[in-house]
Protein backbone atom coordinates (compact mmCIF):
# COMPACT_ATOMS: atom_id res chain seq x y z
CA UNK A 1 0.00 0.00 0.00
CA UNK A 2 1.42 3.24 -0.61
CA UNK A 3 1.06 5.80 1.56
CA UNK A 4 -0.27 9.17 -0.12
CA UNK A 5 -1.84 12.45 1.30
CA UNK A 6 -4.94 12.43 3.09
CA UNK A 7 -7.80 13.31 0.59
CA UNK A 8 -8.67 16.06 2.95
CA UNK A 9 -5.43 16.79 3.44
CA UNK A 10 -4.26 17.28 0.21
CA UNK A 11 -7.68 19.54 -0.80
CA UNK A 12 -6.90 21.79 2.01
CA UNK A 13 -2.96 21.79 0.99
CA UNK A 14 -1.92 25.11 -0.99
CA UNK A 15 -0.49 25.21 -4.04
CA UNK A 16 3.54 25.38 -3.32
CA UNK A 17 5.07 28.46 -3.70
CA UNK A 18 8.38 28.68 -3.74
CA UNK A 19 9.92 32.43 -4.70
CA UNK A 20 13.59 31.71 -4.77
CA UNK A 21 15.92 34.85 -4.94
CA UNK A 22 18.78 35.01 -7.62
CA UNK A 23 17.31 31.87 -9.75
CA UNK A 24 19.88 31.48 -12.98
CA UNK A 25 18.69 33.50 -15.90
CA UNK A 26 19.55 32.30 -19.45
CA UNK A 27 21.96 35.10 -21.27
CA UNK A 28 23.77 35.19 -24.77
CA UNK A 29 27.25 34.63 -24.24
CA UNK A 30 30.06 34.16 -26.75
CA UNK A 31 32.96 32.81 -25.12
CA UNK A 32 36.73 31.85 -26.24
CA UNK A 33 36.96 28.09 -27.53
CA UNK A 34 40.70 27.57 -26.28
CA UNK A 35 39.77 28.28 -22.41
CA UNK A 36 35.96 29.24 -22.53
CA UNK A 37 36.55 32.63 -21.04
CA UNK A 38 33.26 34.98 -21.74
CA UNK A 39 34.39 37.14 -24.48
CA UNK A 40 30.45 39.07 -24.71
CA UNK A 41 27.74 38.84 -22.30
CA UNK A 42 23.94 39.92 -24.02
CA UNK A 43 25.85 41.51 -26.89
CA UNK A 44 28.24 43.56 -24.69
CA UNK A 45 32.25 42.96 -24.77
CA UNK A 46 33.51 42.05 -21.46
CA UNK A 47 36.71 44.03 -20.92
CA UNK A 48 38.35 41.72 -17.88
CA UNK A 49 37.35 39.17 -15.93
CA UNK A 50 37.76 39.24 -12.10
CA UNK A 51 37.32 36.06 -11.60
CA UNK A 52 36.52 32.36 -11.74
CA UNK A 53 35.61 29.30 -10.01
CA UNK A 54 34.15 26.51 -10.28
CA UNK A 55 30.91 24.72 -8.63
CA UNK A 56 30.43 21.39 -7.90
CA UNK A 57 27.68 19.90 -5.88
CA UNK A 58 25.04 17.22 -4.81
CA UNK A 59 27.61 14.96 -6.97
CA UNK A 60 26.17 11.82 -4.38
CA UNK A 61 22.34 12.62 -6.00
CA UNK A 62 20.54 12.18 -9.33
CA UNK A 63 20.91 15.51 -10.48
CA UNK A 64 24.27 16.61 -9.85
CA UNK A 65 25.01 20.34 -10.81
CA UNK A 66 28.20 20.96 -12.44
CA UNK A 67 28.92 24.90 -13.08
CA UNK A 68 31.90 27.48 -14.02
CA UNK A 69 31.48 31.09 -12.72
CA UNK A 70 32.62 33.96 -14.43
CA UNK A 71 32.80 37.29 -12.83
CA UNK A 72 33.51 40.00 -15.60
CA UNK A 73 33.55 44.04 -16.46
CA UNK A 74 31.72 44.36 -19.94
CA UNK A 75 32.66 47.36 -21.88
CA UNK A 76 29.70 49.65 -20.34
CA UNK A 77 31.05 48.87 -16.65
CA UNK A 78 28.62 46.68 -15.38
CA UNK A 79 30.09 43.47 -12.89
CA UNK A 80 28.56 40.67 -14.43
CA UNK A 81 28.36 37.25 -13.13
CA UNK A 82 27.40 34.28 -15.66
CA UNK A 83 28.01 30.45 -15.33
CA UNK A 84 28.52 27.84 -18.14
CA UNK A 85 26.67 24.94 -16.99
CA UNK A 86 28.95 22.12 -17.42
CA UNK A 87 26.29 19.10 -17.81
CA UNK A 88 23.12 20.11 -19.32
CA UNK A 89 24.95 23.08 -21.31
CA UNK A 90 24.00 27.11 -21.72
CA UNK A 91 25.23 29.94 -20.26
CA UNK A 92 23.54 31.86 -17.44
CA UNK A 93 23.36 35.08 -15.89
CA UNK A 94 23.23 35.35 -11.57
CA UNK A 95 23.66 37.65 -9.17
CA UNK B 1 -25.12 -1.81 17.75
CA UNK B 2 -21.42 -0.97 17.23
CA UNK B 3 -19.48 -1.52 14.24
CA UNK B 4 -15.91 -2.26 14.22
CA UNK B 5 -13.42 -2.19 11.14
CA UNK B 6 -10.37 -3.71 11.52
CA UNK B 7 -7.09 -3.94 8.74
CA UNK B 8 -4.73 -6.18 10.24
CA UNK B 9 -0.83 -5.22 10.17
CA UNK B 10 -2.25 -1.77 8.36
CA UNK B 11 0.75 0.04 9.66
CA UNK B 12 3.07 -2.69 8.22
CA UNK B 13 1.37 -2.89 4.97
CA UNK B 14 1.90 1.51 4.57
CA UNK B 15 5.28 0.82 5.76
CA UNK B 16 6.29 -1.85 2.87
CA UNK B 17 4.29 -0.21 0.46
CA UNK B 18 5.12 -1.58 -3.11
CA UNK B 19 7.51 -4.46 -1.33
CA UNK B 20 4.84 -6.59 -0.67
CA UNK B 21 6.20 -9.66 -1.29
CA UNK B 22 8.15 -9.08 2.41
CA UNK B 23 4.35 -9.51 3.99
CA UNK B 24 4.93 -13.11 2.79
CA UNK B 25 8.17 -13.33 4.37
CA UNK B 26 8.95 -12.53 8.01
CA UNK B 27 8.55 -8.82 8.38
CA UNK B 28 8.28 -6.66 11.34
CA UNK B 29 8.05 -2.82 11.99
CA UNK B 30 11.60 -1.91 13.37
CA UNK B 31 11.13 0.00 16.46
CA UNK B 32 10.84 4.07 16.29
CA UNK B 33 13.73 5.59 16.77
CA UNK B 34 14.18 7.21 19.88
CA UNK B 35 11.86 4.88 21.37
CA UNK B 36 11.66 1.49 23.45
CA UNK B 37 13.89 -1.45 21.27
CA UNK B 38 10.54 -2.76 20.45
CA UNK B 39 9.54 -4.16 17.35
CA UNK B 40 5.88 -3.22 15.60
CA UNK B 41 3.07 -5.24 13.16
CA UNK B 42 4.76 -8.44 12.46
CA UNK B 43 3.91 -10.41 9.22
CA UNK B 44 1.85 -13.62 9.53
CA UNK B 45 5.23 -15.44 8.59
CA UNK B 46 6.73 -14.19 11.43
CA UNK B 47 3.95 -14.99 13.94
CA UNK B 48 4.65 -18.71 13.15
CA UNK B 49 7.95 -18.00 14.43
CA UNK B 50 6.24 -16.79 17.82
CA UNK B 51 7.47 -12.99 17.19
CA UNK B 52 4.54 -10.72 18.17
CA UNK B 53 3.96 -6.96 18.06
CA UNK B 54 5.31 -5.30 21.33
CA UNK B 55 8.48 -7.87 21.78
CA UNK B 56 11.87 -6.27 22.35
CA UNK B 57 13.81 -6.29 19.38
CA UNK B 58 16.44 -8.97 20.55
CA UNK B 59 14.00 -11.41 21.57
CA UNK B 60 12.22 -11.30 18.21
CA UNK B 61 15.56 -11.97 16.44
CA UNK B 62 16.51 -14.52 18.76
CA UNK B 63 13.28 -16.27 18.19
CA UNK B 64 13.70 -15.57 14.29
CA UNK B 65 16.76 -14.42 12.95
CA UNK B 66 15.60 -14.32 9.02
CA UNK B 67 13.28 -11.34 10.45
CA UNK B 68 12.85 -8.34 8.29
CA UNK B 69 13.25 -5.10 9.79
CA UNK B 70 11.09 -2.87 7.58
CA UNK B 71 11.71 1.29 8.71
CA UNK B 72 8.58 2.45 10.43
CA UNK B 73 6.56 5.31 8.44
CA UNK B 74 4.46 6.94 10.78
CA UNK B 75 3.68 10.17 8.39
CA UNK B 76 2.66 7.30 6.06
CA UNK B 77 0.48 5.42 8.26
CA UNK B 78 -1.41 8.82 9.64
CA UNK B 79 -2.21 9.99 6.37
CA UNK B 80 -3.31 6.72 4.91
CA UNK B 81 -5.40 5.85 8.14
CA UNK B 82 -7.22 9.59 7.80
CA UNK B 83 -7.74 9.28 4.27
CA UNK B 84 -9.93 5.49 5.56
CA UNK B 85 -11.55 7.62 8.54
CA UNK B 86 -12.52 10.46 5.85
CA UNK B 87 -13.91 7.61 3.92
CA UNK B 88 -16.21 6.14 6.47
CA UNK B 89 -17.13 9.66 7.89
CA UNK B 90 -18.73 10.33 4.19
CA UNK B 91 -21.21 7.35 5.31
CA UNK B 92 -22.34 9.75 7.86
CA UNK B 93 -20.65 7.30 10.81
CA UNK B 94 -19.22 8.89 13.56
CA UNK B 95 -15.87 7.12 14.10
CA UNK B 96 -13.96 6.73 17.14
CA UNK B 97 -10.34 5.93 15.70
CA UNK B 98 -9.03 3.20 18.33
CA UNK B 99 -5.62 2.93 16.63
CA UNK B 100 -4.32 3.03 12.74
CA UNK B 101 -6.01 -0.36 11.62
CA UNK B 102 -9.06 -0.29 13.99
CA UNK B 103 -11.98 2.26 14.16
CA UNK B 104 -15.66 1.71 15.18
CA UNK B 105 -18.41 3.44 15.17
CA UNK B 106 -22.59 3.19 16.67
CA UNK B 107 -24.39 2.08 13.99
CA UNK B 108 -28.36 3.08 14.81
CA UNK B 109 -28.10 6.37 13.27
CA UNK B 110 -27.19 5.21 10.15
CA UNK B 111 -29.32 2.63 9.53
CA UNK B 112 -32.81 4.65 8.25
CA UNK B 113 -29.82 6.31 6.13
CA UNK B 114 -28.65 3.02 4.54
CA UNK B 115 -31.86 1.57 3.58
CA UNK B 116 -33.25 0.75 7.21
CA UNK B 117 -30.92 -2.74 7.61
CA UNK B 118 -27.70 -3.26 9.86
CA UNK B 119 -26.59 -5.33 6.22
CA UNK B 120 -26.83 -2.35 4.17
CA UNK B 121 -25.02 -0.12 6.17
CA UNK B 122 -22.14 -2.90 6.57
CA UNK B 123 -22.41 -2.80 3.15
CA UNK B 124 -22.21 1.45 2.46
CA UNK B 125 -19.15 1.09 5.08
CA UNK B 126 -17.03 -1.64 2.74
CA UNK B 127 -17.62 0.14 -0.61
CA UNK B 128 -17.02 3.63 1.06
CA UNK B 129 -13.74 2.03 2.47
CA UNK B 130 -12.42 0.81 -0.60
CA UNK B 131 -9.90 -1.28 0.84
CA UNK B 132 -9.91 -5.08 2.13
CA UNK B 133 -10.99 -4.92 5.44
CA UNK B 134 -12.55 -6.96 8.42
CA UNK B 135 -16.12 -5.79 9.87
CA UNK B 136 -17.83 -7.12 12.71
CA UNK B 137 -20.73 -5.54 14.40
CA UNK B 138 -21.67 -6.52 17.87
CA UNK B 139 -23.90 -5.03 21.02
CA UNK B 140 -20.41 -3.64 22.88
CA UNK B 141 -17.29 -2.46 21.01
CA UNK B 142 -15.17 -4.96 22.12
CA UNK B 143 -17.64 -7.55 21.23
CA UNK B 144 -17.33 -6.41 17.97
CA UNK B 145 -13.49 -6.02 18.05
CA UNK B 146 -13.69 -9.67 18.48
CA UNK B 147 -16.45 -10.31 15.48
CA UNK B 148 -13.94 -8.31 13.57
CA UNK B 149 -11.14 -10.66 14.21
CA UNK B 150 -13.33 -13.64 12.86
CA UNK B 151 -14.61 -12.49 10.20
CA UNK B 152 -13.93 -12.76 6.58
CA UNK B 153 -12.49 -10.39 4.38
CA UNK B 154 -15.95 -10.18 2.04
CA UNK B 155 -18.10 -11.55 4.93
CA UNK B 156 -19.08 -9.65 8.14
CA UNK B 157 -19.78 -11.31 11.52
CA UNK B 158 -22.79 -9.39 13.17
CA UNK B 159 -23.57 -10.56 16.67
CA UNK B 160 -27.19 -9.57 17.39
CA UNK B 161 -28.84 -9.38 20.81
CA UNK B 162 -27.68 -7.53 24.13
CA UNK B 163 -25.11 -7.92 26.86
CA UNK B 164 -26.03 -11.07 27.36
CA UNK B 165 -25.79 -12.06 24.05
CA UNK B 166 -22.19 -10.41 23.69
CA UNK B 167 -21.19 -12.68 26.87
CA UNK B 168 -22.14 -15.81 25.04
CA UNK B 169 -20.09 -15.07 22.15
CA UNK B 170 -17.15 -14.26 23.79
CA UNK B 171 -17.08 -17.08 25.94
CA UNK B 172 -15.16 -19.77 23.80
CA UNK B 173 -12.79 -16.72 22.56
CA UNK B 174 -9.09 -16.56 23.72
CA UNK B 175 -7.75 -13.85 26.13
CA UNK B 176 -5.32 -12.61 23.12
CA UNK B 177 -8.02 -10.69 22.01
CA UNK B 178 -7.52 -8.62 25.63
CA UNK B 179 -4.09 -7.17 23.12
CA UNK B 180 -6.79 -4.74 21.27
CA UNK B 181 -7.00 -2.49 24.12
CA UNK B 182 -4.69 -0.58 24.91
CA UNK B 183 -5.28 -0.69 28.59
CA UNK B 184 -5.62 -4.47 28.32
CA UNK B 185 -2.62 -5.38 26.46
CA UNK B 186 -0.35 -6.70 28.90
CA UNK B 187 -2.68 -8.95 30.38
CA UNK B 188 -3.37 -12.34 28.43
CA UNK B 189 0.22 -13.68 28.75
CA UNK B 190 -0.21 -13.22 32.82
CA UNK B 191 -3.81 -14.93 32.34
CA UNK B 192 -2.62 -17.45 30.66
CA UNK B 193 0.61 -18.82 33.25
CA UNK B 194 -2.60 -18.86 35.30
CA UNK B 195 -4.23 -21.01 33.10
CA UNK B 196 -6.86 -18.78 31.44
CA UNK B 197 -6.95 -18.74 28.14
CA UNK B 198 -11.27 -18.17 27.38
CA UNK B 199 -12.73 -15.10 27.78
CA UNK B 200 -15.85 -16.96 29.28
CA UNK B 201 -13.28 -18.60 31.77
CA UNK B 202 -12.14 -14.99 32.74
CA UNK B 203 -16.14 -14.03 33.01
CA UNK B 204 -16.42 -16.47 35.39
CA UNK B 205 -13.92 -15.42 37.97
CA UNK B 206 -15.20 -13.01 40.98
CA UNK B 207 -14.92 -9.34 40.11
CA UNK B 208 -13.45 -9.02 43.61
CA UNK B 209 -10.29 -11.67 43.40
CA UNK B 210 -9.80 -10.54 39.32
CA UNK B 211 -9.30 -6.54 41.27
CA UNK B 212 -6.86 -7.93 43.45
CA UNK B 213 -4.63 -9.49 41.10
CA UNK B 214 -5.38 -7.37 38.26
CA UNK B 215 -6.38 -4.21 39.45
CA UNK B 216 -7.87 -1.61 36.96
CA UNK B 217 -6.89 -3.21 33.86
CA UNK B 218 -8.16 -6.65 35.36
CA UNK B 219 -11.48 -4.92 36.12
CA UNK B 220 -11.74 -3.33 32.82
CA UNK B 221 -10.92 -7.27 31.11
CA UNK B 222 -13.33 -8.42 33.43
CA UNK B 223 -16.24 -5.50 32.41
CA UNK B 224 -15.59 -6.37 28.48
CA UNK B 225 -15.89 -10.71 29.13
CA UNK B 226 -19.06 -9.51 30.48
CA UNK B 227 -19.63 -8.27 27.10
CA UNK B 228 -19.91 -4.77 28.88
CA UNK B 229 -17.84 -1.67 27.30
CA UNK B 230 -18.67 2.17 26.85
CA UNK B 231 -19.92 3.68 24.11
CA UNK B 232 -18.19 4.86 20.69
CA UNK B 233 -16.78 8.47 21.69
CA UNK B 234 -16.50 9.69 18.26
CA UNK B 235 -13.54 12.25 17.36
CA UNK B 236 -14.38 15.61 16.50
CA UNK B 237 -14.74 16.48 12.95
CA UNK B 238 -10.51 17.12 11.47
CA UNK B 239 -9.64 20.13 9.97
CA UNK B 240 -6.26 20.34 8.71
CA UNK B 241 -3.99 22.96 7.47
CA UNK B 242 -0.68 21.56 5.85
CA UNK B 243 2.46 23.27 4.82
CA UNK B 244 5.61 20.69 2.66
CA UNK B 245 8.68 21.74 2.00
CA UNK B 246 10.97 19.64 -0.48
CA UNK B 247 14.54 20.09 0.63
CA UNK B 248 17.01 20.86 -2.10
CA UNK B 249 19.10 18.55 -0.28
CA UNK B 250 19.69 16.61 3.17
CA UNK B 251 19.51 18.78 5.64
CA UNK B 252 19.99 18.95 9.34
CA UNK B 253 21.47 21.60 11.65
CA UNK B 254 20.43 24.96 11.45
CA UNK B 255 19.43 25.06 7.28
CA UNK B 256 16.76 22.25 9.06
CA UNK B 257 16.09 25.10 11.49
CA UNK B 258 15.65 28.07 8.49
CA UNK B 259 13.15 25.51 6.72
CA UNK B 260 11.08 25.13 9.83
CA UNK B 261 10.63 28.51 9.99
CA UNK B 262 9.86 29.16 6.25
CA UNK B 263 7.05 26.19 7.26
CA UNK B 264 5.56 28.36 10.66
CA UNK B 265 5.50 31.03 8.61
CA UNK B 266 3.66 29.55 5.76
CA UNK B 267 1.51 28.09 7.72
CA UNK B 268 0.29 31.07 9.70
CA UNK B 269 -0.46 33.32 6.19
CA UNK B 270 -3.18 30.43 5.18
CA UNK B 271 -6.51 32.14 4.72
CA UNK B 272 -8.06 29.20 6.06
CA UNK B 273 -6.29 30.26 9.36
CA UNK B 274 -9.07 32.69 9.78
CA UNK B 275 -7.16 34.32 12.42
CA UNK B 276 -7.37 31.36 14.77
CA UNK B 277 -4.53 30.47 17.09
CA UNK B 278 -3.03 27.02 16.90
CA UNK B 279 -3.31 24.16 19.50
CA UNK B 280 -1.42 21.57 18.07
CA UNK B 281 0.77 20.84 15.57
CA UNK B 282 2.31 17.29 13.22
CA UNK B 283 6.02 18.07 12.48
CA UNK B 284 7.18 14.55 9.86
CA UNK B 285 9.80 14.70 7.70
CA UNK B 286 11.38 12.29 5.03
CA UNK B 287 14.14 10.93 6.13
CA UNK B 288 16.95 10.45 3.47
CA UNK B 289 17.79 6.93 4.71
CA UNK B 290 14.06 5.86 3.97
CA UNK B 291 11.37 5.78 6.52
CA UNK B 292 9.67 8.87 8.27
CA UNK B 293 9.47 10.59 11.01
CA UNK B 294 6.17 11.81 12.84
CA UNK B 295 5.66 14.10 16.32
CA UNK B 296 3.03 15.94 16.98
CA UNK B 297 3.22 18.81 19.26
CA UNK B 298 0.93 20.52 21.66
CA UNK B 299 1.68 23.90 22.51
CA UNK B 300 1.19 24.76 25.82
CA UNK B 301 -1.46 27.70 25.31
CA UNK B 302 -3.10 28.77 22.15
CA UNK B 303 -0.73 30.90 19.91
CA UNK B 304 -0.23 32.47 16.31
CA UNK B 305 3.28 34.16 16.85
CA UNK B 306 5.26 32.52 14.81
CA UNK B 307 8.72 33.24 17.04
CA UNK B 308 7.35 31.20 19.90
CA UNK B 309 5.83 28.70 17.28
CA UNK B 310 9.57 28.36 16.33
CA UNK B 311 10.86 27.97 19.89
CA UNK B 312 8.32 24.96 20.65
CA UNK B 313 9.46 23.25 17.35
CA UNK B 314 13.05 23.96 17.04
CA UNK B 315 14.14 21.33 19.88
CA UNK B 316 12.15 18.65 18.74
CA UNK B 317 14.31 18.74 15.33
CA UNK B 318 16.73 17.43 17.12
CA UNK B 319 14.98 14.48 17.55
CA UNK B 320 15.29 13.83 14.34
CA UNK B 321 16.97 10.02 13.60
CA UNK B 322 18.56 11.21 10.26
CA UNK B 323 19.06 14.20 7.87
CA UNK B 324 15.42 15.09 6.23
CA UNK B 325 14.25 15.59 2.78
CA UNK B 326 11.36 16.14 3.32
CA UNK B 327 9.63 18.42 5.94
CA UNK B 328 5.94 18.80 6.52
CA UNK B 329 4.36 20.66 9.15
CA UNK B 330 0.15 20.52 10.01
CA UNK B 331 -2.11 22.76 11.82
CA UNK B 332 -4.30 19.97 14.03
CA UNK B 333 -5.91 21.77 16.40
CA UNK B 334 -7.06 24.88 16.70
CA UNK B 335 -7.88 27.78 19.01
CA UNK B 336 -9.51 30.83 19.29
CA UNK B 337 -8.69 33.84 17.36
CA UNK B 338 -5.68 35.51 18.46
CA UNK B 339 -6.56 38.57 20.40
CA UNK B 340 -4.35 41.38 21.05
CA UNK B 341 -3.88 42.44 24.69
CA UNK B 342 -2.55 45.84 25.41
CA UNK B 343 0.31 46.65 26.80
CA UNK B 344 1.08 49.09 29.38
CA UNK B 345 4.31 50.02 27.87
CA UNK B 346 5.77 50.57 24.56
CA UNK B 347 2.47 51.75 22.98
CA UNK B 348 4.12 53.22 20.30
CA UNK B 349 5.97 50.42 18.83
CA UNK B 350 3.01 47.97 19.31
CA UNK B 351 0.85 50.40 17.66
CA UNK B 352 3.36 50.30 14.74
CA UNK B 353 3.11 46.72 14.66
CA UNK B 354 -0.59 46.78 14.57
CA UNK B 355 -0.85 49.34 11.59
CA UNK B 356 1.75 46.67 9.98
CA UNK B 357 -0.18 43.50 10.45
CA UNK B 358 -2.93 45.36 9.31
CA UNK B 359 -1.15 46.66 6.08
CA UNK B 360 -0.49 43.78 5.30
CA UNK B 361 -3.34 42.18 5.97
CA UNK B 362 -5.03 44.57 3.31
CA UNK B 363 -2.54 43.98 0.73
CA UNK B 364 -3.32 40.04 0.57
CA UNK B 365 -6.93 40.98 0.42
CA UNK B 366 -6.63 42.95 -2.14
CA UNK B 367 -3.27 41.18 -4.18
CA UNK B 368 -3.46 37.53 -2.59
CA UNK B 369 -0.98 36.03 -0.21
CA UNK B 370 1.81 36.74 -1.69
CA UNK B 371 1.45 40.28 -1.79
CA UNK B 372 3.85 40.88 1.39
CA UNK B 373 6.83 38.96 1.83
CA UNK B 374 10.30 38.67 3.47
CA UNK B 375 13.74 37.46 2.42
CA UNK B 376 14.59 34.19 4.33
CA UNK B 377 18.09 33.31 4.61
CA UNK B 378 17.76 29.54 3.95
CA UNK B 379 21.53 28.93 3.33
CA UNK B 380 23.30 31.93 3.37
CA UNK B 381 26.72 29.85 3.12
CA UNK B 382 25.78 28.19 -0.09
CA UNK B 383 28.00 28.26 -2.79
CA UNK B 384 24.88 27.93 -4.98
CA UNK B 385 23.50 31.46 -4.93
CA UNK B 386 19.31 30.36 -5.44
CA UNK B 387 20.05 27.94 -2.77
CA UNK B 388 20.50 31.27 0.08
CA UNK B 389 17.66 32.67 0.30
CA UNK B 390 14.07 32.05 -0.25
CA UNK B 391 10.72 34.67 -0.10
CA UNK B 392 8.38 33.80 2.85
CA UNK B 393 4.79 35.29 3.67
CA UNK B 394 5.44 38.09 5.89
CA UNK B 395 4.67 37.57 9.95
Amino acid sequence: MSAPASDRSRAAAAPARRHRLAAPRPARVRAAERDGRPLAVDGRAVDAVRESWLVEDRWWSERPLRRRYWEVVTTCGRNVVVFHDLREGGWFRQR
Amino acid sequence: MVVCVLIPRFQLAVAVGDREELLGAPAALAPEPGRDARIGEVSLAAEAFGVRAGMPLGEALARCPALALVPPDPAGVADAWERLLTRLESIGAAVEPERPGLACFAAQGLVRLHGGTLERVLAAARAALRHPARIGAGPSRFCALAAATRARARRPQVVLGDERAARDYLAPLPVALLRGRDETAALPEALARLGIERLGELAALPRAEVADRFGAAGLLAWELAQGRDGRPRPREAPERLEEELELPEALSGVQLDRALGLLVDRLLARRERRGRTLRAVVLAATLVEGGTWREQVPFREALSDPTRMRLALTPRLAQLPAPAERLRLAAVRFGPAASDQRSLLDEAASARRARLREGVRQARAAAGPDAALRVLAVDPDSRVPERRAVLTPFE
